[in-house]
């Protein structure tokens, strides 16, 4: 019953933002492009940040050094 | 035209609503930094006063900026009226309101005594005039302000910033004040504990009485003031500018209302009845309710206003025949319509999460944890 | 009639208070964003340093933040106590976005921000994520509604003059917050913040690096900005374009002025690079010309053209004429509204009121105005040339020069070697000013090139001030010079001083003395805050 719940609210909100989704790409095509573009940007920062973790372990690994612990 | 004088009424009420949620919200963050130095004796008490309402001031404040840009989008003439009026009121207004954000942020940033006592001054500056000037204005509409219009609806304030000052509008000043002070107190009492808790309990418990006073006081004085009235005029519902009224004074018009629905004298007995329980509740150290009755009192003062005042809005002294009504400074209907749908949809959404807000931050905040906290205030 | 000394001080006190504000709502509207990138890379790897990372920039937003929110108070209400008539006259619609700025923005800004700084410790990872996001949705939202309100006063879509309210209304609520122009400044305006912040991040993570302070932090920190950065960059110039292509059909009176285009010429036109423009003259010194590129940059075609401002004014002459019998007919509807001849006539001229408003400056009662009057008027029509076309050129410069710092910094940085390009590390530092000059120039452009217009064709700046004394606008205007000063210095010393602290890291903010190990967990995250006192 509860899976079948969180179905149902997560449905409604697929629907709601795939209208929303479909209105601003019509009416206003910038918004929509800011929309995109932000988390697209956000998400390219962040990936950016998650890669130099792994450059450092590598570049620790081949110096062979114990790796550096920012975690 | 039936639907665009409802919308208008809606509106008026909408603007109730948010003028209590002013005074409600921003007035227990301004009663905070009005007693600030009373009841916190050293500086550790007065930072916990002030991280009681720390994470929340912020947002409290916006009730503010939105009564503000509501009384734009649905009355424009009374924004532009009345705040180019009261010219050199609203400066202090908001000159002293924008020190408050600072203060907040600024104040514990730095360790010295000096600068600290600085930042205290500034917000007892910023919780106590705003407060008397939000009054003050409330108390100037039942007067009627000096200001009339060119024929384009330029308008024209003649009177000087010294006659918003007089008597009567102090008086609603300090009952402004005190109420929130009242609120300021049991806040204080709802998140602090010791001497801190036991000196705004002790506020909290005799304040309620200067606000009851004033309360009444003032409501004699209305009784004996000319009101206004409209005589002749195109009425609810139709678009019009006020150049196309005429208004008189008329003995007893403040009190026209409560005498057409008796039923209305509730409003400023729920007034009293909330200032009174204020008190009782924090001298029974129960502050949560003391805090809910004195949004009652809120409730009840400034829609006693409303009631005393309605349909005007800024009744002029100069030129009676201009004032400002409800009929003839609104927006026009399409844009009462937007606005509402959107009041609809947001205003119980910033309730909601306000709530939510109060209950994640819950509870009593400790010395120890504001010296661990390198993000208190 | 206002006095002009009046409007005047009313447009400085203006400008000057919204410049002042403006410096720090794009970083707001920035570093908001890279605030919720980092702690997104927290909760996504668990590794504290991104922690570290949301709370030490955070501390530095707040500072910011604070005074944001403080100017922008006096922001809301100066339209009123200062431009009662601009007000009055466009409430209708202008003052519906910015309720539903605090409606729909700033209250979920406001309130979740005090739960991002305060509610570390009281919720978990996911819902202080989401907190933060929130922040920075809201923040952004803001600048949504107010951009609409401002894009309404560069090109007023969806409303009409009802000459019974004498008076603005809204007719289309969809166009106006679709329009171009809101569109396309919106997004041109938010990811401009998304620059400030991002040079703001990058220059600070940067002189932690050239001290070799902080590194974990400064590296990840400058990474994450470098590459935030870049595309926001490049966003900005794409939007840019956009806006001018949106403001020549709009406003070519400011796109003239934004290129010093006194005559008119055929296509293809060529576009000034340098050049120095005299209004009273009405042509250019000393002009650098580059063939083609104005008419491919403004028209996105080889053989589109723009009109200049020769050509301009003699329109603006025409509408001059044609909008006095409108403003003659307004008067009559004002005492009869029912007046029929009255409401014909203003039908008739309706659509250019504004440019009878505009030749009132110089004969007030409009019964008989002479021909030089009406050139006066036309003249007035358009903006300060010499100033738009700096400012533009200005902004277009210094958005050139991030484009080129941001693509060096991301070449640096994926290499992962920035940290030892010093020569790069301090330029970093000297270009955090860069985006605020870029922003405020930008303001310039907007906002100047509006001029004879608070709302564009419709309503002129000298009739929209407030009626007050030139004695309360000295006093008034002398207030706020005093008191934003102090908060300036209050601000930018306690933001250096929050700068040279650093994070909070065990031991101490300085690891010139002692090179440790990285960042060890901190023991003040498992700080005795009690989350639930009331058990």
């Amino acid at each position: 019953m509860k899976t079948f719940l969180y179905f149902l609210l997560f449905m409604f909100i697929a629907a709601v933002v795939i209208l929303l989704a479909a209105m601003l790409g019509d009416l206003g095509a910038w918004y929509f492009a800011w929309l995109i573009g932000t988390a697209m940007i956000v998400l390219i920062a962040a990936a950016g940040a998650a890669l130099l973790d792994t450059q450092e372990e590598q570049a620790a690994g081949r110096s062979g050094q114990a790796p550096p612990r920012p975690s | 035209m039936e639907l665009f004088a409802t919308l208008q009424v809606i509106w008026w009420l909408l603007l109730g609503v948010l003028l209590i949620g002013l005074a409600v919200m921003v007035g227990m963050d301004m009663g905070v930094g009005t007693i600030l130095r009373y009841v916190g004796r050293s500086d550790i008490e007065r930072r916990v006063a002030l991280n009681v309402i720390g994470p929340h001031w912020d947002g409290n404040q916006v009730w503010f900026i939105l009564g503000g840009g509501a009384v734009f989008a649905a009355f424009p003439l009374i924004y532009a009226t009345a705040f180019s009026g009261f010219y050199v009121v609203m400066l202090l207004l908001l000159w002293s309101m924008i020190v408050r954000p600072l203060g907040f942020e600024y104040r514990s940033k730095i360790a010295d005594p000096a600068w600290r006592n600085v930042w205290d001054w500034s917000l007892f500056v910023s919780g106590a005039v705003p407060m008397v000037v939000f009054g003050a204005a409330f108390g100037n509409l039942f007067l009627g302000v000096p200001f009339h219009f060119e024929w384009n609806l330029t308008s024209f304030y003649t009177g000087s910033f010294l006659a918003l000052l007089n008597p009567f509008a102090i008086l609603c000043g300090l009952l402004s004040l005190a109420l929130s002070v009242c609120m300021g107190a049991v806040t204080v009492m709802n998140g602090a504990e010791g001497a801190l808790h036991q000196r705004a309990r002790r506020l909290a418990t005799w304040a309620p009485w200067v606000a009851v006073v004033l309360f009444a006081v003032g409501g004699v004085w209305v009784h004996a003031l000319p009101g206004y009235q409209i005589t002749q005029g195109p009425g609810a519902g139709i678009p019009q500018t006020p150049l196309q009224q005429t208004v008189a004074l008329a003995p007893g018009a403040w009190q026209a209302l409560f005498a057409a629905h008796p039923l209305l004298w509730l409003v400023p007995i729920l007034g009293f009845a909330g200032m009174l329980g204020l008190s009782l509740a924090a001298r029974a150290g129960r502050s949560h309710l003391a805090w809910w009755l004195g949004a009652l009192a809120w409730i009840g003062v400034i829609g006693t206003a409303g009631v005393s005042l309605f349909p005007f809005l800024l009744p002029s002294s100069s030129d009676p025949s201009v004032s400002l009504t409800v009929w003839n400074s609104s927006s026009s209907q399409l844009t009462l319509l937007w606005m509402l749908g959107f009041a609809v949809v947001f205003v119980p959404l910033i309730l909601w999460y306000t709530s939510w807000a109060f209950w994640v931050m819950r509870g009593k905040v400790k010395a120890e944890q504001i010296a661990h906290d390198e993000h208190a205030y | 009639m206002i006095d002009a000394t009046v409007v005047e001080l009313s447009r400085w006190q203006f400008a000057s208070t919204v410049i002042y504000h403006y410096l720090f709502v794009p970083l707001t509207l920035g570093l908001s964003f890279l605030l919720a990138a980092m702690e997104t890379v927290y909760v996504t790897t668990g590794k504290p340093i991104y922690r570290q990372m949301a709370q030490f920039w955070g501390k530095l937003f707040m500072i910011n933040f604070a005074l944001g929110v403080a100017t922008g108070l006096t922001m809301e209400f100066q339209f009123g106590t200062n431009w009662s008539f601009y007000s009055s006259f466009v409430g209708d619609i202008f003052g519906a976005p910015l309720a539903i700025e605090g409606l729909m923005a700033f209250f979920m800004e406001s309130t979740f921000v005090g739960l991002m700084v305060f509610g570390w410790e009281r919720l978990s990872k996911g819902q202080h994520l989401a907190v933060t996001w929130l922040v920075a949705l809201g923040s952004n939202l803001s600048a949504l509604w107010i951009l609409i309100a401002n894009s309404f006063m560069q090109d007023p879509l969806g409303a009409h003059f009802n000459p019974v309210t004498l008076r603005m209304e809204l007719t289309s609520f969809q166009q106006l917050i679709f329009s171009p122009d809101a569109q396309s400044k919106f997004v041109h305006t938010s990811i401009a913040g998304y620059v400030t912040g991002a040079i703001f991040v990058a220059g600070i993570s940067a002189w932690y690096m050239l001290r070799n302070r902080h590194m974990e932090l400064a590296k990840r920190s400058f990474r994450m900005a470098a590459l935030y950065g870049v595309l926001a960059t490049v966003g900005v110039i794409t939007l840019g374009d956009a806006l001018g292509f949106v403001a020549a059909q709009a406003q070519p009176t400011k796109l003239a002025a934004m290129e010093g285009l006194w005559k008119s010429e055929p296509a293809p036109m060529a576009f000034n690079l340098i050049a120095f423009p005299d209004q009273s003259l009405q042509k250019n010194e000393g002009a650098v010309q580059v063939p083609y590129l104005l008419s491919l940059l403004v028209t996105h075609s080889l053989d589109g053209s723009v009109p200049g401002i020769d050509a301009l004014e003699r329109q603006a002459a025409q509408k001059v004429e044609n909008g006095i019998p409108a403003v003659l007919a307004l008067k009559t509807l004002s005492t009869n509204p029912h007046d029929i001849a009255a409401l014909a006539q203003f039908k008739a001229h309706e659509q250019d009121l504004g440019y009878g408003f505009l030749v009132q400056r110089y004969a007030p009662d409009l019964e008989h105005v002479t021909p030089q009057q009406v050139q006066q008027a036309a003249r007035d029509s358009i903006p300060p040339v010499a100033a738009v076309f700096w400012s533009f050129r200005l902004m277009v410069g210094f958005g050139l020069l991030m484009l080129a710092y941001f693509v060096l910094a991301v070449i640096y940085t994926l290499r992962n070697r920035v940290q030892h390009q010093r020569w790069f590390l301090r330029a970093a530092v000297w270009m955090i000013p860069i985006p605020f000059l870029a922003n405020e120039t930008g303001w310039l452009v907007a906002e100047l090139g509006r001029q004879p217009w608070t709302v564009f064709g419709v309503l002129p700046t000298w009739m929209s001030a407030s009626t007050h004394s030139v004695g309360y606008m000295v006093f008034s205007l002398s207030g706020f010079v005093l008191l934003y000063s102090i908060f300036i210095a209050v601000e930018m010393a306690l933001m250096v001083r929050s700068i040279r602290q650093g994070p909070d890291e065990p031991g101490s903010g300085d690891s010139r003395s002692a090179p440790r190990p990285a960042i060890a967990p901190h023991p003040a995250y498992a700080a005795a805050r009690d989350p639930h006192p009331e058990g």
